[in-house]
């Protein structure tokens, strides 16, 4: 362990802490790839900058969010932009180190912890790769438990943390500062007009806060939900088990929610909306999957903005943001994702209830289906789908 | 005379077998022990068939081949291509260099880390350079590979998009270091996704070689025999490739082999659902029928201990084969394998008189196999007094490890509870346990069992792609999908398909972000039947 790291968790006095390793990283990489709702990008590319960062020798470590002493700074390291892009232009080595570098100098201060913005393939993983290189911990929380395409769709900002400063980095060294205050529509609006001119996609700092902020405003303990989930999902290829229902007892015991499957079937169309990379910088469209087995002639359409958001079944809704939508293969478990379903692919669709942070009535007004420009009122999955 | 008479050759770790069928009949089948320059084998195997005069070689109407080239040769880190690798993507893309997350012994073997250039180029998905491409690190670089690679890989990020500076890229090259050398360009390779389709890039710059020698031994055994037929490689979908086109595409061969045992097995059996298990004479592939098709293997498909984007069909390959050796000492079996005597079994096993206890003799002694295969020349065990001879204990207790090996691979590939049927093919087919195995509820021996591979090959399909590009801002969206997929379906039956039978495996849809309006590339796949 690097003495830096050693002696910060000695002056905090915290003595519980988990060593992430290989195998950590991929388990946590799978569960949080589930939890990204078809976005969070490819898993590959966080899993590969984390086992560098390992290989270098470096330690990776995470604390639970109570152990933190209330003044520290933390902040996010992530990327903001079209996953589409990110799955074929991964990042330079120095993208990241350089946007929280700049962060560091903007504020004044140096990052004691890094807190992943969301679970998903490449921003949780980030999260481990940035604090093994700059030798400080990771705090077991993120800001929203899935995965949102907006920079201000936080558990923080319903809790009045604000994404600003945040600092946008590209890898020819570009380096843009956003510091809208409190308006973090704004934050978002502007930090995606910057990934769309670097090229669909950035390399952030983001959501600087304190150590207190952290323990308010946090979905607390939700690396750990997603390292049991992409745990459950290993066992269940190991032991032949169904993956499906292994998630849903993972989640079960780590949450306590019930998370509903209600459909399997296979992709037949994928309209994508032209364009959307460089005149919203997201990837959108509707993909329409055609029932199997149990679900024979039924017919599900899932609307999706980098994640799924709305899902349809037979005209009926049955899904709405913020509560997640995850399609899987139903034999390994793995999430199909937005930026690389094909025509064929085979998945079960699984609806889990979003986490009770994301469901006051400020979150609903930040990520709830009116946000989105959907007509309906947000209704919570449990009651779209009592009859199942 | 009609030209009907199919050729059929798959090529095994130990044996090379052949099959000559008219319509569903087998005419001749044939085993020859695949010999260290596989040519030979394939040749051989050619002689028995023709020999046997069951047809006429003007009646040959087709030659296919599926073989195991690549993969053992990936897999065993064997007679691999130096390659020089180049990404066009600096300054973008360097927190994860190629060859990230490979094997060492792997890397090693394509020449190490020296031979990687990330050069700056690359494009942004709008169309915008992420930088110019850097000509002169690209003839920097040749000059530092002259001589010490022989095989070049090019990635370019977005190329399959924009295909330009990988196609430069490969002119600089060929003018610094000639027009022999090998380029593969990864835009020819495989879709969206650059470490993947990076590391099949390199993967099939690596076995170029190893291709080539084995297709040109193939034509020129072919022509010395007076047969006027085209020469087709199975591809890992099932479908099959023109042998010219294989040369340049070798890693579309990875476990085509086990794609053509699928679908010889599904043929021969009649079974739709089910697991496969392939008993060679070294290693035993177990492959799972899903609906008369191989499983695919989801998302990626790892090869050799690399990631790679090339759909596969899932598979798991163990060394347990009819040549497998039974380690003992005194009485006890103290292993089971990994080697084998391969082809040698019939000088080294004991039911052939040498002086080494295989899975071969084990299942001679347990009665396993009684009789003498038609496709072999040497009868079962012309020593059997031998086999007789061996210790009782030692013959259970290795019987008990085959069958448990062979459960756990089953097992592994399970993705359901329950019992299944299985299909045992292959030459080594006879020599493993049938009888009250865990997890399956019925062992399946197809007719011609052993040269399933082989007649898999022949009923293979042509597979073809076509592209086009949509304006929908003009045409509608399904009318412009409708004309590609008529585009790919001309091609299938350009290369020799029925019309007819003509069936879309894939569509891709590219839009093209960067244009005004709303343009998109479609990409169809389509394989079609050549015979009725």
């Amino acid at each position: 362990m690097s003495d830096k790291l050693f002696e910060t968790l000695k002056k905090w006095g915290i003595n519980n802490y988990k060593i992430i390793d290989k195998e950590a990283v991929k388990e946590i990489t799978l569960g949080a790839s589930i939890l990204a709702t078809g976005g969070g990008g490819d898993p590959e590319i966080g899993l590969l900058w984390a086992y560098k960062v390992l290989d270098e020798g470096k330690t990776i470590v995470m604390i639970d969010p109570m152990d933190i002493p209330d003044d520290i700074l933390v902040a996010s390291p992530a990327t903001l932009g079209a996953p589409v892009v990110l799955t074929e232009k991964p990042p330079s080595h120095e993208v990241l180190s350089n946007a929280i570098s700049n962060l560091e100098r903007y504020i004044g201060k140096n990052l004691q912890a890094t807190i992943p913005i969301e679970c998903g393939g490449v921003n949780s993983t980030l999260a481990y790769a940035a604090a093994g290189e700059f030798g400080v911990p990771v705090i077991d929380v993120d800001g929203m438990n899935r995965a949102f395409p907006e920079l201000q769709m936080t558990s923080w900002v319903t809790f009045g943390v604000n994404a600003s400063p945040t600092v946008s980095c590209d890898d020819r060294g570009n380096v843009t500062v956003i510091d809208t205050k409190d308006d973090n529509r704004m934050a978002e609006n502007i930090a995606r007009r910057v990934a769309m001119a670097y090229g669909g996609i950035s390399w952030i700092a983001t959501y600087p806060m304190t150590g207190k902020q952290v323990k308010e405003a946090s979905i607390l303990n939700s690396q750990s939900i997603a390292w049991e989930l992409g745990k459950a999902v290993y066992r269940a290829r190991a032991k032949h088990l169904d993956p499906v229902e292994e998630m849903l007892k993972s989640l079960k015991a780590t949450r306590n929610v019930i998370g509903i499957k209600v459909f399997k079937g296979k992709i037949v169309d994928i309209s994508r909306e032209f364009g959307g990379e460089s005149s919203k910088g997201f990837s959108l469209g509707k993909v329409k999957m055609e029932g199997l087995e149990d679900y024979k002639g039924r017919i599900a359409e899932i609307d999706f903005q980098n994640e799924w958001l709305i899902l349809k079944i037979d005209g009926t809704t049955r899904c709405l943001p913020p509560d997640l939508i995850a399609i899987v293969d139903p034999e390994t478990g793995e999430p199909i994702r937005t930026d690389i379903m094909k025509y064929g692919y085979r998945g079960t669709i699984i609806l889990i209830p979003a986490h009770e942070r994301m469901r006051s009535p400020k979150g609903i007004e930040l990520f709830g289906p009116k946000y989105f420009g959907y007509k309906s009122d947000y209704v919570p999955v449990e009651e779209l789908n009592r009859e199942v | 005379m009609g030209k009907d008479v199919r050729i059929g050759f798959d090529v095994g770790g130990t044996f090379t077998d052949g099959v000559m069928l008219r319509g569903k009949d087998v005419l001749a089948k044939a085993k020859a022990l695949t010999s260290e320059d596989v040519t030979s084998g394939i040749i051989h195997a050619l002689d028995i068939l023709l020999n046997t005069n069951k047809a006429e070689v003007a009646e040959i109407a087709l030659v296919s081949l599926g073989t195991t080239h690549t993969t053992n040769a990936i897999i065993e880190r064997r007679n691999l291509n130096k390659v020089g690798i180049f990404r066009l993507g600096a300054p973008a893309t360097t927190a994860i260099p190629p060859l990230t997350g490979w094997p060492n012994d792997l890397k090693i073997a394509i020449g190490g880390e020296e031979n990687i250039f990330i050069i700056r180029g690359g494009k942004e998905y709008d169309g915008r350079d992420i930088a110019p491409l850097d000509e002169d690190a690209i003839k920097n670089a040749c000059k530092k590979i002259a001589g010490k690679v022989d095989s070049i890989a090019i990635t370019g990020v977005f190329s399959p998009i924009i295909p330009d500076q990988e196609e430069r890229t490969a002119e600089i090259i060929r003018q610094e270091l000639g027009d022999n050398i090998p380029i593969t360009l990864s835009n020819h390779i495989a879709s969206i996704s650059l470490l993947e389709r990076e590391n099949s890039t390199i993967l099939n710059a690596s076995v170029i070689t190893v291709m080539r020698k084995a297709i040109d031994a193939l034509k020129t055994a072919v022509k010395e025999r007076d047969i006027n037929a085209p020469l087709f490689i199975v591809q890992n979908d099932g479908t099959i490739m023109s042998a010219d086109y294989a040369v340049n595409y070798p890693i579309f061969t990875v476990a085509s082999g086990p794609a053509a045992s699928v679908r010889g097995a599904v043929y021969l059996s009649g079974i739709d659902n089910g697991v496969i298990v392939d008993i060679g004479g070294t290693s035993t592939d177990v492959a799972f029928i899903v609906n008369g098709f191989p499983r695919e293997s989801s998302v990626t498909v790892t090869i050799g201990g690399v990631k790679t984007n090339i759909r596969c069909p899932d598979l798991m390959s163990i060394a347990l084969g009819g040549g497998t050796i039974v380690k003992t000492r005194s009485q006890d079996v103290i292993g089971l394998g990994p080697e084998s005597v391969g082809y040698n079994l019939v000088k080294l096993a004991k039911s052939f008189g040498g002086p080494i206890i295989t899975t071969h003799d084990v299942a001679v002694a347990k009665g396993l196999v009684n009789q003498k295969l038609d496709v072999f020349e040497s009868d079962f065990a012309p020593y059997i007094e031998n086999v007789k001879k061996l210790d009782k204990k030692i013959i259970d207790a290795a019987y008990e490890a085959i069958k448990k090996r062979l459960e756990v691979a089953v097992d592994q590939m399970k993705t359901v509870a329950g019992d299944i049927k299985a299909i045992f093919l292959g030459g080594g087919a006879l020599v493993v346990p049938r009888e009250g195995l865990e997890g399956i509820s019925e062992v399946i021996l197809p007719p011609h069992f052993e040269v399933c591979g082989a007649i898999g090959t022949t009923i293979a399909e042509i597979g073809a792609y076509a592209e086009g590009v949509a304006d929908l801002e003009i045409e509608d969206r399904n009318e412009a999908i409708n004309k590609v997929i008529e585009k790919a379906k001309d091609e299938a039956q350009k290369a020799g398909a029925i019309r007819h039978s003509v069936e879309i495996l894939d569509i891709e849809e590219i839009p093209f972000a960067y244009m005004p309006g709303k343009r998109e590339k479609v990409r169809v796949r389509v394989k079609g039947k050549i015979f009725e």
